[in-house]
């Protein structure tokens, strides 16, 4: 570092050009997520209004929930699927769309895609392709002859969930496989000629030259994947309301219906708490890997 | 159309959004008091009504500025909770619940908002359904009842000659429809979260069941005779005599679109059905209607259902509120509510007098002395009935553990009312 060495100002000269971040931080991050905490140890009657203190008699109410310990287990399988699944499909659609080949550019454009729309109308264009009646999935297997009668792939709990951790996992690539490439993209060419002239095949270059390069590209995908599908509403809100019963709620979608169906608005938020708690630690981690990414490269 | 732009709304609602069906706010000249409706959209044309209904009072009454938000059923309970819970109260509401809110102390009473020639006017059992702990806390604004409905022509092609009255008749059209007319699904049973407590209540009552025991002051769900009445809608979807997926299936877009396709034998349907049929596509269906069956040894019931008009003290505005509502009742004013609502019972004697003659509405007035009706002056009830719907949803698979689960939610929730 050259030049004039900066003296040092105190703190309040700064205030000024801060304070729109300050108030914007402390408006819509720091004020909401008190009011969470403060609405899960309350009571509220079924009118919303608010009766006083409850202590933790929410959270209590919500252990004792008989469809908490399903609806977790839910969402352990939905985070770990949905995130696991996506990765081990975009490493080789990023490697893919990373070669040279006549069709490149239509292959990233048609990846972007799903991306591009929002998840509300690519949930509600699968609930339509899948409707039991009218939708198009029905029509051509039994124009195969596959199946003789109608199913509801939805309605049946016991494929519905499956058919949700598809739809996710198809949403999800479009923003890994990115990351992924870009993530390739950066690794310079010397280093792979260098592994091939050392003698290295393509495979074993791939798992000890290219895979240990992405990896920092790799775990942040992981991370705000996981972020992303943890919070994901519209999915499942759109193709099942978390139905038939609770057989398809996660965490974020069961609180939902237990503020709103069962209408109470303290369960609801002590949940919403559990939840925030969780995404807190991903954040964390989030921001350790970014770090370690930043030191990784200086 | 109309079924993409309900679904789109949910969609939006489902994000998170409060979203109104649609916003009347009527412009006038210095005013002293506003009044805030939040209404129930029975139908599109209510939005039309009340803009010409409060343009009217208006003028009848200068300093008085009325403001409707007419929102749509699947997202009017929560707007109005949200407005409470956000201080900004409205001060009239047309919806389906009113004891959670009297029981809050939210509510005035119903003498407090119409004039004592109205109140006298509505049909007394109406009234006691409107009461909470004895005293009444809002003014029905209209009924239905529910019948089931069936098409002739696949009644016929099955050599169906009399509408099943008991289960095992109804058993034995189903599976002769099942065999005559493949690609039709004999029955049509809602259990999405549209309206489930209404197929669990009809086919419970027929079996005797009822929701709720005045004397305990418990829920009565999880019992011998709802296990009954749920076990056979079981074997009705396992022999494969209803439509695939019944948990998921909504009552209107769902079964009565299904019926007005022609594809669906028996359904059930209620007043407001052919009005709908009418404008949904259904006008060809060749439809009669009857009650729905019964279990051996048992009687047929049809279930009721009553709305509320209610008033909010929190604005402070009594005299306003009721000088609303009483105008809103005058003979014509509340033909016309009817008519925008399309097709249902009315509240009062005197309209309930013009709709005896009438050829779809008046066979159901009739039917009303036998109607059972949900627990609706119960705090708990919206609790209990949203336990309903959502378990409903996979009951088919297990009815035991469904009938549990309710009967422990409700349970809770009846602690905590």
């Amino acid at each position: 570092m050259a030049g004039a060495p900066v003296k040092k100002e105190p703190f309040y000269k700064a205030l000024p050009w801060l304070s729109g971040t300050i108030v914007l931080i402390v408006g819509f991050v720091l004020w909401p997520t008190l009011e969470l905490f403060l609405m899960s140890i309350r009571s509220i009657d079924i009118s919303g209004v608010i009766e006083g203190w409850a202590g933790l008699e929410n959270y209590r109410a919500l252990i004792a929930n008989i469809d908490l310990p399903a609806v977790l287990r839910r969402t352990v399988v939905w985070l770990v699927v949905v995130v696991g699944m996506t990765l081990a499909i975009s490493l080789p659609l990023a490697q893919l769309m990373n070669a040279k080949f006549r069709g490149q550019k239509f292959l990233r454009y048609s990846i972007i895609i799903p991306w591009a729309a929002s998840l509300v109308i690519t949930a509600t264009s699968f609930k339509w392709i899948l409707d039991p009646y009218y939708g198009m999935m029905n029509l051509i297997l039994k124009d195969l002859g596959i199946i003789k009668e109608d199913v509801d792939l939805l309605g049946n709990p016991s494929t519905s969930f499956i058919v949700l951790l598809v739809v996710a996992i198809f949403v999800s690539l479009p923003f890994t496989s990115y990351v992924l490439l870009a993530g390739l993209q950066s690794i310079p060419g010397e280093v792979l000629e260098a592994a091939k002239v050392d003698g290295a095949g393509a495979w074993k270059g791939y798992w000890t030259i290219i895979f240990p390069l992405l990896r920092p590209a790799f775990l942040v995908a992981a991370v705000i994947n996981a972020v992303y599908v943890f919070n994901s509403f519209p999915i499942i809100w759109v193709m099942t309301q978390g139905g038939p019963g609770y057989e398809t709620d996660t965490t974020t979608t069961f609180s939902y219906k237990v503020a709103f169906r069962d209408q109470d608005i303290g369960q609801s938020a002590a949940l919403a708490v559990g939840n925030f708690i969780v995404i807190f630690i991903f954040i964390m981690l989030f921001l350790r890997l970014s770090k370690w990414r930043e030191a990784d490269q200086s | 159309m109309k079924k993409f732009r309900t679904r789109r709304i949910a969609a939006v609602a489902a994000l998170g959004f409060a979203t109104s069906f649609a916003v009347a706010a009527v412009p006038s000249q210095a005013a002293d008091v506003t009044l805030k409706l939040v209404m129930a959209a029975y139908t599109d044309d209510m939005v039309d009504y009340y803009d010409g209904l409060s343009q009217d009072f208006e003028n009848a009454n200068p300093g008085i500025k009325v403001e409707v938000d007419v929102v749509a059923w699947p997202e009017i309970g929560q707007k109005v909770k949200t407005l409470i819970a956000s201080g900004q109260s409205p001060d009239i509401v047309n919806n389906d619940e009113f004891a959670g809110e009297a029981a809050a102390g939210l509510l005035y009473r119903a003498d407090q908002i119409v004039d004592a020639a109205t109140l006298k006017d509505i049909i007394p059992a109406f009234m006691d359904n409107s009461k909470y702990k004895g005293t009444a806390y809002a003014v029905p604004d209209l009924a239905s009842a529910r019948a089931f409905f069936w098409n002739k022509e696949i009644i016929a092609a099955a050599g169906i000659k009399k509408a099943p009255k008991t289960w095992p008749e109804f058993l034995a059209a189903a599976k002769a429809i099942k065999k005559s007319s493949p690609g039709v699904y004999p029955y049509c049973l809602p259990l999405g979260p549209e309206e489930a407590q209404m197929p669990f209540t009809t086919w419970g009552g027929g079996n005797g069941a009822r929701l709720y025991d005045e004397k305990t002051k418990k829920y009565t769900i999880n019992t011998k005779l709802f296990k009954e009445s749920t076990d056979f809608m079981k074997s009705l979807v396992d022999q494969k005599l209803t439509q695939p997926n019944p948990g998921k299936t909504q009552r209107t877009d769902g079964c009565w679109a299904l019926f007005a396709k022609g594809k669906v034998g028996f359904v059930d349907g209620g007043v407001f059905l052919p009005d709908w049929l009418s404008k949904n596509g259904g006008e060809n269906i060749d439809w009669a209607a009857g009650a729905f069956p019964h279990a051996p040894g048992k009687t047929d019931v049809t279930v009721g259902v009553q709305d509320y008009f209610k008033g909010y003290k929190a604005g402070g505005k009594q005299k306003e509120i009721q000088k609303f509502l009483t105008f809103l009742f005058q003979p014509d004013n509340y033909a016309g509510f009817l008519k925008a609502a399309g097709g249902f019972i009315p509240a009062t004697k005197s309209a309930g007098k013009i709709a005896e003659a009438d050829p779809i509405i008046g066979p159901y007035i009739k039917l009303l002395p036998k109607a059972i009706f949900y627990p609706g002056t119960v705090g708990s009830w919206q609790a209990c009935k949203a336990a309903i719907v959502t378990y409903m949803g996979n009951a088919m698979s297990n009815t035991s553990k469904a009938l549990s689960s309710i009967q422990a939610k409700c349970d809770a929730a009846n602690k905590k009312a």
